[in-house]
């Protein structure tokens, strides 16, 4: 049966090309538009190279202070970190916790040419719980960090930059004014990896004072990494009791009395960046329902079209149809052949779309709009694709089918259709 | 005439709904889209209020100041600051340097809301050291820029722009009046003087209400700016850049430096607010694409259907024009509709003031604009639908069935 169906469809698209090639670019447009917005999520807030296990990953990334008057949003202070998150490690449900600053940007100048980085000091715990892709020297350790050696790790592009693409093992390069002995080589992080991204990874312990030691806001943030994905509720749990210990201690008591903050996935995390303020509904929900919403609204103008278009190739085969009427067929058979005809029709126009998308997102890539960005379809993406695609069939395909099945059959085997 | 159309669009009332629907969707696409061009283009045809060519702002990075409660820096930092801006204007391809505590065409940057007179006024506000007018080169309207000796008064000197100026004190002269009134223990502040505008962030955002405040080097609890503003001579050498780092680092070696000239930040910016224009437009423009295609396949189907009707005037003596007339007056009443429908739902923005720095200038351009688009859009998906109902032979069509 669903081979005829297949057949009926593949034939009714090639009888009116115009109409096919339509629904095709309309189809194909919509998804390619949906896929790149796909990917670029999936660049930021999936499983993926160095993040390999941001399924099992939480971090500790901003915190708001708040009293009677005062808010004050940030990223976390080390003084914080290390006091509370820190010790976090010896729980049995975590296997281990780093501390990094946000990624800055810096200068060095290198034979009169000008040179900017963005630059992470971070600790040796970092290299163990992200895995990043050597492809010369190793990580700086731990020793390394409380030692405060003038150490580096480098990204390709930084090694090109300073040594022409050569091995840069033992060599030095200058930042911000310092001077640092480059101890390892790893590919390039995409800028959307908001946890790990940077050109150049230096110890917490070479900042140029101690300064940072103090103080609870400040511009680090520290990533947990739990034994398993099933731990991270219980994580997330005692972190927040941790943060109501942490609450009587706060440095400045008059002005701020509570904590928020929160052990956050990377999506978790961002959606707290737009929620900045005490959380009514979980601002993961909250971001989750605004992407919906984006989307559909995005939908909306394609489906109408889409209908349109479906209602007119569905009227053109009145005959066709009042025949099948007459012969008995039901409501429900219609419907279903016509919405299987759809998602024929549907699926073709996603392969197109996934093809254009494939392209669209090397030649963005290929901008440097986003550094390093190395968007891509993987199978995720396209299997998000997939599912889209099927959703928009549906939702294009069922009116037109149920309007088709209302045909009355005399008038339908008259060819008329109003 | 148009009673007649009326009726011959109601006639099909269930496939018009949906062109309809669709004209309505695609309207207001055009009209998000160009009202954001056009707000940036309003935007841009204004003056600015500063010079940013050959201006170099130093981001200066003190370890530990003014990134969180209770912690405003210290008397040192701030003298070490100025004895940076000493330095710096030592140099010979120095023309003029200046603290700020707020980038030009920087996106961040400090806000205040003062009640005036039962009045809610909004301003951005920068704390700025006496060089900076020379820096930017600012233009005064009325009354003075700082000076050094300011810091001694009993009161706050401040600077406002023109627009603040207008929101607060109307059409009076705004010079040497108190603005506002000042928190317990606070002193109170004064105007000194008024500069033409000062648009903070770009060429593309809107006229903000602005402040400036004296920063004060030498007072007890100043808060040390964290960008030193350098105009450099015309022609200076990119390599002069190494050189007056290297020299700050010296002075200051636990102190972070980097140097973007205005020109970078200003692409910077533009970078930000144009990338998603550039992207909303490609998109609005397969989108459209696609609608159109659609429209004329719908309208080709719509005419198929209606061959005898066609052919029956044909034969009753109308001629291919008057054919033609008709499709064409049918797909625009029907284009009207949807139109009027996409008005009626975005003209809720001014009535319900949903977004507040939308001028009525280009918010009434942006509605034109999106109206005659459609308009367009719509004839000439019509124009190959009804060249062929207008060929429909009146024999041929009367034979059909």
């Amino acid at each position: 049966m669903i081979k005829n169906y297949l057949k009926v469809a593949l034939k009714v698209l090639g009888r009116r090309k115009f109409f096919t090639f339509i629904s095709l670019f309309a189809i194909s447009v919509t998804l390619l538009v949906l896929l790149v917005a796909t990917a670029l999520l999936d660049n930021v807030f999936a499983t993926g190279a160095p993040e390999v296990h941001a399924d099992r990953m939480l971090g500790v990334y901003r915190m708001t202070m708040k009293g009677p008057e005062n808010t004050w949003t940030s990223p976390v202070g080390y003084a914080f970190l290390d006091r509370y998150v820190r010790p976090m490690a010896k729980l049995p449900s975590v296997e281990r916790v780093t501390i990094t600053t946000a990624a800055e940007s810096v200068v060095s100048y290198l034979n009169g040419r000008k040179i900017q980085s963005s630059m992470r000091r971070t600790d040796g715990e970092f290299w163990r719980v992200l895995a990043f892709d050597f492809v010369e020297g190793e990580p700086f350790t731990t020793v390394d960090d409380e030692n405060g050696r003038r150490v580096a790790v480098i990204s390709e592009t930084t090694r090109q930059r300073f040594f022409d693409g050569r091995p840069a093992v033992g060599k030095t390069l200058e930042a911000d004014g310092q001077s640092f002995r480059v101890v390892g080589v790893v590919r390039d992080v995409p800028l959307l990896r908001y946890s790990s991204s940077a050109d150049l990874w230096v110890p917490i312990t070479t900042a140029k004072s101690s300064g940072y030691k103090e103080g609870w806001s400040g511009n680090f943030s520290a990533l947990i990494l739990a034994r398993s994905p099933a731990d991270l509720p219980q994580i997330k749990a005692e972190f927040q009791s941790i943060l109501r210990g942490a609450e009587k201690q706060i440095p400045d008591p008059k002005s701020f009395k509570t904590l928020i903050a929160g052990a956050d996935t990377l999506f978790e995390g961002a959606a707290r960046l737009f929620v900045p303020g005490p959380p009514v509904v979980d601002p993961a929900i909250q971001l989750r329902a605004a992407l919906l919403a984006l989307m559909l609204g995005f939908m909306l103008l394609p489906t109408i079209n889409l209908v349109n278009i479906n209602l007119s190739r569905i009227l053109d085969r009145a005959s066709e149809i009042g025949v099948r009427r007459a012969f008995g067929a039901s409501s429900r058979t219609l419907i279903g052949q016509f919405l299987i005809e759809n998602l024929v029709l549907t699926l073709i126009g996603a392969g197109v779309g996934l093809a254009l998308a494939a392209v669209v997102l090397r030649i963005f890539n290929a901008s440097g709009l986003i550094e390093h960005a190395g968007l891509q379809i993987n199978a995720r993406v396209f299997l998000y694709g997939l599912a889209i695609a099927l959703f928009f069939g549906l939702l294009s395909g069922v009116y037109p089918a149920w309007r088709m099945s209302k045909l009355h059959p005399v008038q339908a085997l008259r060819g008329r259709s109003a | 005439m148009i009673r007649h159309l009326l009726k011959l669009v109601w006639n099909r009332k269930r496939s018009n709904a949906l062109i309809i629907l669709e004209i309505c969707a695609s309207f207001l696409v055009v009209f998000v889209v160009a009202t954001l061009g056009l707000f940036f283009l309003d935007n841009y045809r204004r003056p600015l209020g500063f010079e940013w060519k050959n201006v170099w702002n130093v981001r200066v990075g003190i370890p530990h100041t003014g990134s969180g409660p209770g912690d405003g820096g210290s008397p040192e930092q701030a003298a070490l600051f100025e004895r940076l801006l000493r330095e710096v204007r030592s140099f010979g391809a120095v023309e003029a340097a200046a603290g700020t505590a707020v980038t030009p065409f920087d996106q961040g940057g400090f806000g205040g809301s003062w009640t005036i007179d039962g009045k809610n006024v909004e301003m951005a506000i920068d704390e700025v050291t006496a060089g900076f007018a020379d820096v930017m080169g600012l233009k005064m309207v009325a009354g003075r820029w700082f000076q050094e000796a300011d810091s001694g008064l009993a009161w706050k000197p401040i600077v406002i722009d023109r627009e603040l100026a207008r929101a607060v004190y109307g059409t009076a002269d705004p010079v040497g009046r108190p603005f506002g009134k000042p928190e317990p223990n606070e002193r109170q502040y004064r105007v000194i003087g008024v500069v033409s505008d000062f648009r903070k962030s770009g060429e593309l955002m809107p006229n903000d209400n602005f402040m400036f405040r004296l920063t004060d080097l030498r007072a007890p609890d100043v808060r040390t700016p964290s960008n030193l503003l350098v105009r450099v001579r015309p022609g200076t050498s990119p390599e002069f850049e190494e050189a007056l780092v290297k020299h700050m680092q010296a002075v200051a070696p636990d102190w972070s430096f980097e140097v973007l000239p205005l020109a970078q930040v200003r692409a910077t910016s533009s970078r930000f607010f144009l990338t998603p224009l550039i992207v909303a437009g490609t998109v609005a423009f397969f989108l459209l694409l696609m609608v159109g295609l659609g429209l004329i396949g719908v309208l080709w189907q719509n005419l198929l259907q209606r061959t005898r009707e066609i052919g029956l005037r044909r034969a009753a003596g109308a001629s291919r024009a008057a054919v033609h007339r008709q499709v064409l007056l049918e797909q625009m009443v029907v284009t009207s509709l949807g139109i009027l429908l996409g008005t009626l739902l975005v003209v809720q923005i001014p009535v319900l003031d949903l977004i507040g720095v939308l001028s009525n200038r280009v918010f009434a351009s942006g509605l034109l604009f999106a109206m005659v688009t459609m308009y367009l859009i719509s004839i000439l998906c019509t124009l190959y639908p009804s060249t062929l109902a207008a060929r429909v032979q009146p024999a041929e069509a009367l034979r059909y069935e």
